[in-house]
């Protein structure tokens, strides 16, 4: 194995879960502490010491594209394959064709992982590539403690012998598909021969399940770091537990009488008022404005956000652009949610602002509400629940 | 206009130099050429673009020196004849030249009466036959370049190879020239791009300065030594930050849809601690005198193309904030004339690059005339910036596409944090206004965003409407700008018939041109006088012109074919407004194929009057 090895990072998709926040960005561009959840993923292969990258991107990649650039400031090569409708994981992969030659690695966009998954699959890949045959896969297998939300995975012999997406009755095992996968250039081909579900879309996982069956597929066991943001709430949980690792850090300017905790990020351009209080799991964007007085805790404050004065914003998420009013309140807490027909009880979710939307002065978000882009809610007006785009919300 | 670049050192220069030339490509196009020297001279050049000149090389070449160009023509046609670099009639001095001889008539003629052959129509020719001369004199190599560049008048920037000698000579007056310092080897071009990706470490040379670069002396390879009146100096050296990679498309068809994409970052950098909305203040970190702020009696900006627009919105909003008269020159018709008291006008240069030839040789006029000057300038260590008093920079970053669009936004941005801080500075503007005026400001990246989300919908209507006769941008006050601005990009990448105008001039001429072919493009934002604009928007609608409207307000939409929304953001709704005309042009320019980051005829950085 060489340092030739490129990394087939898949950005393409939507996130249809993550609405409103995924309207305008795809769900790889989510800022985990003032960073989009694909740096995560790239900085993972970069400090594996792999420099060859191609993002396959798609819905809204001009966000991808603007924020990478060439990949000079991650010291990789970064290429570009569209796939122009997204037709599943192994429609994405087959994008990349053009841009590989020989073994090379597949990694989700939207996964934060450390660089020993991608070294042990890369090292995998390696040891398998020579003697045995052409057509061998590596797959990076984690344990979770949910494992019916994923692909679980039985393994025996270190082979994967068997892949169930998100089995419904109880998981065989609580091994899951971690996303990072060892390919030759054979399975393009295997991804042509597999006929397209039942869904449109040809998976990754469908074209790799023959390759099982002939016992090709060796699993790489993998327990470090492993996050995934499904569901809104997770952007804030995922925040709070990336910002107790790293401490977070303060570049943006504070007033002397504010408080910014420690595991808080506030980022170079973001400015706090005098007397506000920055709290733990709290991240601050660029040019985004936190008034006097005002009070954000385990909340992430998108680009250009304001924080009016007073305004309490807790368990948050307010998006770019957004205004929440002078002595606005977001209290915070549980609540009940429902995405896409599926009621989620009890989680931790105070609410989110979409992008450009404006919560006036004094206005109260119920724990969970979701305003989508554009909302403008009244001063003094509340609003809960679910809130189509552009609604207004008035008093009453 | 031209690009150059040099290299010696421990590498076969042949790759450093021709990637060199690809990076300055963006600067001039119609010819390229390259020589590279040992014991021999070799020579290759050819007329068209760079691509047409690595046709024509080897695939490999051993020399360690060598020295390329790019040429935008000034004197005599784009020919393989007329591309650098030039050569001597023994064929052992080669010459790669920015800039202008203005003395070259005359030196031609007294060559030609001493014997020389000269085979191009280029005012550079006369300098590898001037060194011929000195070195048949006896003089040293060194002495003969010295003493043939004493013996031109105008701008240049020279570099010269010569067969047996292991150095490379760099000369400047007037026209940029950096040397770079390398790992193991040293670079010498008119603009870092061209060596970037391989040192940042660099000094910019002054005019006069002669760069020895590689063994002579006693020197080695990679050494440079820099004389300034003919004793050695230790050279001030610079590391610069920019990303040479940023000037890469990342997946971007084109540099100036990058950029116009760049512009919400671009501006939240331009803003990054100099703005307090809550107190009212900037700090632009300017040191001008506050009782000279409050004696002026005018600003007078000078500026060239999109930088010009830029000024012009600056200027008004000069006199609307800092309540003192602001004026607008062109560059290259610029006098300090009219009785100004130069003690009491401030001259601003608006350059993108700091090199604009037409905007130095305004600023230097100033200058001499006892005014104060400033620059406003993205670039660093800039010639521009070490001519002025004060530079304020306005942090957008490198800019490749040659129709300037990141950079015209962040000029306006920053210059209004400008008027903002003569304004409290000289007390004419209340802190009330000054912090309405700033939080417009800080809304400004992401009002910009809300524009580059409705990409598609901008998109859609260029398509539509690419094969219109002509397009006419109209608006008022701020808006004008917007109008010309709109109209000039345009017309540089889609070649395209575009003018804007002052809304209220369409009824007394430009009304004529209006057909049902020729979309009308207004600014109906605040900031433009939107509902006397909408006047005039109803006559052109009259003659069946499509009509395309950028609002803020209610009420436009029913006299519109097409309407776009511009975020509420009060003086600087014109300002959002003309990233609509930049996708609108890019789109309508893309539908063409043309060649939209390299316009024909045109060049980044205008180095020559």
């Amino acid at each position: 194995m060489t340092d030739e090895t490129t990394a087939v990072i898949l950005a393409a998709g939507e996130g249809r879960r993550l609405e409103p926040l995924t309207n305008r960005r795809p769900k790889p561009m989510l800022p985990i502490a003032d960073r989009p959840l694909l740096e995560y993923v790239l900085e993972a292969v970069a400090d594996a010491g792999i420099d060859r990258v191609v993002f396959v991107v798609g819905y809204e990649r001009d966000r991808i594209q603007t924020h990478f650039g060439d990949g000079d400031d991650w010291g990789v090569e970064i290429e570009y394959a569209v796939q122009e409708t997204q037709l599943g994981t192994g429609h994405a992969v087959l994008q990349a064709e053009p841009f590989v030659d020989g073994p090379f690695l597949v990694l989700n966009g939207d996964r934060i992982i450390e660089p020993s998954a991608v070294e042990s699959v890369r090292r995998t890949l390696g040891e398998s590539g020579e003697g045995s045959g052409s057509d061998e896969i590596a797959m990076a297998v984690s344990r979770s403690p949910t494992p019916a939300e994923y692909g679980v995975v039985t393994v025996e012999n270190d082979l994967v012998v068997d892949l169930i997406e998100k089995p419904e009755r109880e998981p065989p095992s609580e091994l899951i598909n971690a996303g990072v996968y060892g390919f030759t250039p054979d399975v393009f081909e295997a991804i042509r021969a597999t006929p397209t579900g039942a869904d449109g879309e040809q998976s990754i996982t469908a074209a790799i399940a023959g390759a099982i069956d002939d016992g090709a597929v060796r699993a790489v066991r993998y327990d470090g770091l492993w996050l995934d943001v499904t569901h809104l709430w997770d952007l804030l949980s995922v925040t709070g537990r990336m910002l107790d690792r790293s401490g977070g850090g303060i570049e943006g300017s504070v007033a002397e009488s504010a408080t910014v905790a420690q595991a808080a990020h506030l980022a170079a351009g973001a400015r706090v008022g005098p007397n506000a209080t920055v709290g733990r799991g709290a991240t601050i964007a660029d040019n985004a404005s936190i008034g006097a007085n005002a009070v954000v805790e385990r909340s992430v404050i998108f680009p250009d956000a304001t924080i009016g004065p007073g305004a309490v914003v807790r368990d948050c998420v307010v998006g770019a652009n957004a205004t929440v009013g002078a002595n606005a309140t977001v209290p915070g807490g549980d609540a009940t949610v429902i995405v896409e027909g599926n009621v989620h009880e009890d989680v931790r979710l105070g609410g989110v602002v979409g992008d450009n939307a404006h919560v006036g002065g004094g206005a109260v978000l119920a724990p969970g509400a979701i305003l989508y882009d554009e909302v403008d809610v009244a001063p003094g007006a509340s609003a809960s629940g679910t809130v189509e785009q552009g609604t207004q919300i008035r008093r009453g | 206009m031209c690009g150059i670049v040099g290299y010696n050192g421990a590498q076969r220069a042949l790759p450093l130099v021709t990637e060199g030339l690809q990076n300055l490509e963006y600067r001039g196009y119609d010819s390229a050429g390259v020589a590279l020297s040992n014991g021999t001279l070799d020579v290759y050049k050819r007329s068209g673009e760079v691509s047409a000149l690595l046709d024509a090389l080897p695939e490999s070449a051993d020399q360690y020196r060598g020295i390329g160009h790019t040429r935008w023509s000034t004197h005599g046609p784009p020919t393989d004849a007329n591309a650098h670099p030039h050569t001597d009639c023994t064929g052992d001095v080669a010459v790669v030249h920015n800039g202008i001889v203005e003395n070259y008539d005359e030196l031609k003629s007294e060559l030609e009466a001493a014997g020389h052959a000269f085979t191009s129509e280029t005012d550079t020719e006369v300098v590898p036959h001037l060194i011929e001369t000195a070195l048949a004199d006896g003089k040293s190599p060194k002495a003969a370049v010295q003493w043939a560049v004493g013996r031109l008048e105008g701008s240049f920037a020279v570099v010269v190879t010569m067969a047996g000698v292991d150095a490379l000579f760099a000369t400047r007056q007037d026209s940029p020239l950096v040397v770079g310092y390398g790992d193991d080897g040293a670079f010498v071009a008119s603009d870092v791009t061209a060596f970037l990706e391989h040192t940042r470490d660099v000094t910019y040379l002054a005019d006069g300065d002669l760069a020895i670069l590689g063994a002579s002396d006693g020197q080695t390879a990679g050494d440079v030594r820099i004389e300034r009146d003919g004793e050695p100096i230790e050279p001030e050296r610079e590391t610069l930050e920019w990303e040479a990679d940023a000037a890469e498309k990342g997946g971007y068809d084109h540099y100036m849809l990058k950029e116009i994409h760049e512009q919400p970052s671009a501006l939240r950098q331009a803003l990054s601690g100099r703005v307090d909305p809550d107190a009212g203040t900037v700090d632009l970190d300017l040191e001008l005198p506050a009782e000279y702020v409050g004696s002026l009696e005018e600003v007078q900006f000078v500026a060239a193309g999109t930088s010009n627009y830029a000024a012009r919105y600056a200027a008004e909003l000069v006199e609307e904030l800092a309540d003192v008269r602001a004026t607008v020159e062109i560059a290259s018709e610029y006098e300090f004339d009219g009785g100004r008291d130069p003690w009491r006008t401030l001259v601003v240069a608006v350059t993108q690059s700091g090199e604009t030839a037409d905007t130095l040789a305004a600023i230097r006029k100033a200058s001499r005339a006892g005014a104060r000057t400033m620059a406003v300038t993205n670039t660093l260590g800039s010639t521009v910036t070490r001519e002025v008093d004060d530079s304020l920079f306005i942090r957008a970053g490198p800019e490749i596409g040659v129709a300037a669009t990141k950079t015209f936004c962040s000029q306006v941005a920053t210059m209004t944090m400008l008027s903002v801080a003569l304004g409290r500075q000289r007390g004419t503007l209340s802190s009330d206004r000054a912090s309405e005026v700033l939080s417009d400001l800080r809304g400004l990246p992401g009002a910009v965003q809300q524009v580059l989300d409705r990409t598609d919908d901008v998109e859609e209507v260029a398509l539509e409407l690419a094969d219109s006769d002509a397009f006419f941008f109209v608006g008022r006050w701020l808006g004008h700008p917007v109008a010309l601005e709109g109209a000039l990009k345009l017309k540089e990448i889609s070649y395209d018939h575009a003018e804007g105008f002052a809304a209220g001039e369409l009824k007394h001429g430009p009304l004529a041109l209006v057909t049902p072919e020729t979309p009308v493009l207004a600014v109906l934002t605040e900031g433009s006088r939107p509902e006397q604009t909408l006047n005039n928007v109803k006559e052109a609608q009259a003659r069946e012109a499509p009509v395309i409207g950028a609002s803020s307000g209610d009420g436009a939409g029913q006299y519109l074919d097409v309407e776009w929304p511009v975020p509420d953001a009060g003086l600087l709704e014109p300002l959002i407004t003309n990233v609509y005309w930049q996708l609108f042009a890019y789109y309508v320019a893309d539908s063409k194929d043309r060649s939209i980051d390299k316009p024909r005829n045109l060049a980044k950085s205008v180095t020559v009057e």
